[in-house]
């Protein structure tokens, strides 16, 4: 399998008030297409940081990033949001459904940004939430589900566009054991069965064992990897 | 389009907090609405003899002095004057003191050639000036009063000793002042004792441009006499009478101004508030794809529907409730034929316009140039 994203040499230093706090150290990484990857590590390791910058909501301080073969860390702001919504699906901790819209209309928002007619969204939208296992729940709004139908909700809008890639930063953080499992068996699925590409964030041990491969990150450096891969610190 | 309900649902995401605000909106244009139109009807009374090319002399001293007939025949000798008519206001009412309007003695003669700005069927006129005691009145005042011609009335003194017993012998049409009466001047004289004194001249002008011209030479006449005159054209008395009451355009316009800002400060409160709760939605917004400049212009658009709403209500409200309730009567005949009309709803809708667009332009502004990260950070 070919090469989705490539990461070169990443450096990201964010600036608090007149000081600099380094959280990337030079990371170079490649994520084959198709692949499950867990990221982990202690608070303030980085693996944030390190997936916002391959999902393009961040950009790095130094180093290049290519996803699917293009620099997206050469994209301006509203090149990357374009991008970001033909090629990313996010999944967050906290599910982070729009309140205000019902489980339809929260997987149908990322299809308002495309040419698509009103039918053929709600075929997407419908095909989104019938793989998550939610078609008879399209006109409950977020307050009316739990938080793991929530979950899903979400996971169907990161899907809906049929994206590249996937990031997920602690899936399964706010949930249950039982939820918790629901949804890693879906993020499973989607990799298994539809061949999406996931890179999950997480500091559970076993959601990370769902994953194809695992890779550690401390002190912004990456310090055992699956694949590997060298980093600044062991280069 | 594709984001209209986004941007309703948000709109009405906390229900209390928009209807508060929507009410507050809407009390303020009320309010504006309606000082509007007072003044609007001001500037209506004031242009009510605009082209009719006419000129009005009054004592210099003031309005409440009177002038001699004698001057008269003088002012009517001065080339380019086409005839002149003595009117004097009156100030009775009609049973009660809430049923004011205008009333003036004239004379019947001078009526059609120096007012014929003021329509009347050659029937009606030629009865109201065989009838010493002979009305002739507004349209819009008929219908007030369900008055019919042939109807007799009494009008009750304010200013001069006498009650004028009238019957009602014809109607006017007039574009503006549709609710006075008029009764001859003959009648008014004879009543009060007081012959050959007048409050005003009206001064019919063959040429326009002749009207600053002729109105010099009409005080340069009377300028040494015992009763000086000041000349104006029909306008400047007009807004001369309305200045008595002081500065009212500039009173109205501060009090605006001072509402409208008010609620700009309100609403950018209001606006600040939503904007700041929905940091992470905002973010999530930005993280699936949407521009800054879509979130800026979802989010003005939220903010100017808010104000919108809340001033169509307001001012549309006044609109409706001047169309269903006799202002006239209300103000004592002060303010007759008030109304909010589209020049009014227009200026009031595109206030409501631009205040949804200074009070949300920061918050908006904010929230579309937000970091998704920074959006982000609360929750992941």
């Amino acid at each position: 399998m070919g090469t989705l994203v490539d990461i070169n040499n990443v450096r990201k230093v964010y600036k608090r008030d007149a000081f600099e706090v380094p959280v990337l150290n030079g990371v170079t990484l490649a994520v084959p297409q198709g692949d499950f990857l867990a990221l982990m590590g202690p608070s303030g390791s980085g693996k944030t940081t390190l997936l916002n910058l391959m999902a393009g909501i961040d950009r790095p301080t130094g180093g290049s990033i290519f996803v699917d073969g293009k620099e997206i860390s050469r994209f301006s702001e509203t090149q990357l949001a374009s991008w970001r919504s033909r090629h990313v699906g996010f999944i967050f901790q906290m599910y982070n459904l729009i309140p205000v819209l019902n489980a339809f209309e929260n997987v149908e928002l990322p299809l308002l940004l495309t040419k698509l007619s009103k039918k053929e969204r709600r075929e997407h939208v419908q095909a989104a939430l019938d793989i998550v296992g939610l078609g008879d729940r399209a006109f409950h709004y977020p307050r009316q589900l739990s938080g793991g139908q929530e979950q899903r909700v979400a996971i169907a809008r990161a899907i809906v566009t049929d994206p590249t890639l996937l990031v997920a930063d602690e899936p399964t953080g706010d949930l249950d054991a039982k939820n918790a499992e629901e949804t890693l068996d879906l993020l499973q699925k989607l990799n298994a069965d539809f061949a999406k590409t996931i890179v999950m964030v997480t500091h559970d041990p076993k959601a990370a064992q769902r994953a194809k491969h695992t890779l550690h990150l401390e002190k912004g450096l990456l310090v055992e990897g699956a694949y590997g891969m060298e980093t600044a610190a062991h280069a | 389009m594709k984001f209209a309900k986004l941007i309703r649902r948000n709109l009405f995401r906390n229900k209390l907090r928009t209807i508060l605000t929507m009410m507050l909106l809407a009390v303020i244009f009320f309010f504006v609405a309606t000082l509007l139109a007072i003044l609007d009807n001001f500037e209506n009374f004031s242009n009510a003899g605009e082209g009719a090319n006419r000129l009005v002399v009054q004592s210099a001293i003031s309005l409440a002095n009177l002038l001699p007939y004698a001057h008269e025949q003088k002012i009517r000798a001065i080339p380019g004057v086409v005839d002149t008519a003595k009117l004097q206001w009156i100030g009775a009412y009609y049973k009660e003191k809430s049923n004011f309007f205008a009333n003036f003695a004239v004379d019947v003669d001078k009526f059609p050639t120096v007012f014929d700005d003021y329509k009347v069927s050659p029937q009606d006129l030629a009865a109201f000036q065989a009838d010493r005691r002979g009305a002739l009145v507004g349209v819009d005042l008929m219908k007030r009063f369900n008055w019919k011609v042939g109807d007799r009335i009494t009008l009750k003194r304010q200013i001069f000793p006498f009650d004028p017993e009238l019957t009602i012998r014809g109607t006017y049409v007039h574009p503006v002042q549709t609710t006075s009466v008029f009764f001859p001047m003959e009648y008014f004289q004879q009543s009060i004792g007081n012959q050959g004194q007048v409050g005003t001249f009206w001064v019919k002008v063959a040429d326009p441009k002749q009207m600053a011209a002729i109105s010099q030479q009409i005080d340069a006449m009377f300028k040494n006499s015992d009763f000086p005159t000041e000349t104006f054209t029909e306008k400047e008395f007009q807004q001369n009478f309305m200045s008595m009451m002081g500065n009212v355009k500039l009173l109205f316009t501060a009090v605006s101004t001072c509402a409208i800002f008010m609620v700009v400060l309100l609403a950018a409160i209001t606006m600040s508030m939503s904007a700041r709760e929905r940091v992470t939605e905002i973010a999530v917004l930005k993280a699936i794809g949407f521009e800054q400049r879509l979130v800026l212009a979802i989010m003005l658009s939220e903010f100017v529907l808010l104000t919108v709403i809340g001033g169509a209500i307001g001012s549309y409200g006044a609109h409706f409730l001047f169309i269903a309730v006799d202002a006239g009567k209300m103000t004592q005949g002060f303010l007759q034929n008030l109304g909010v009309h589209a020049k009014t709803l227009t200026i009031c809708m595109a206030t409501a316009v631009g205040i949804g667009l200074v009070a949300g332009g920061f918050p908006a502004v904010r929230a579309s140039n937000l970091r998704v990260v920074d959006g982000l950070r609360r929750v992941v």
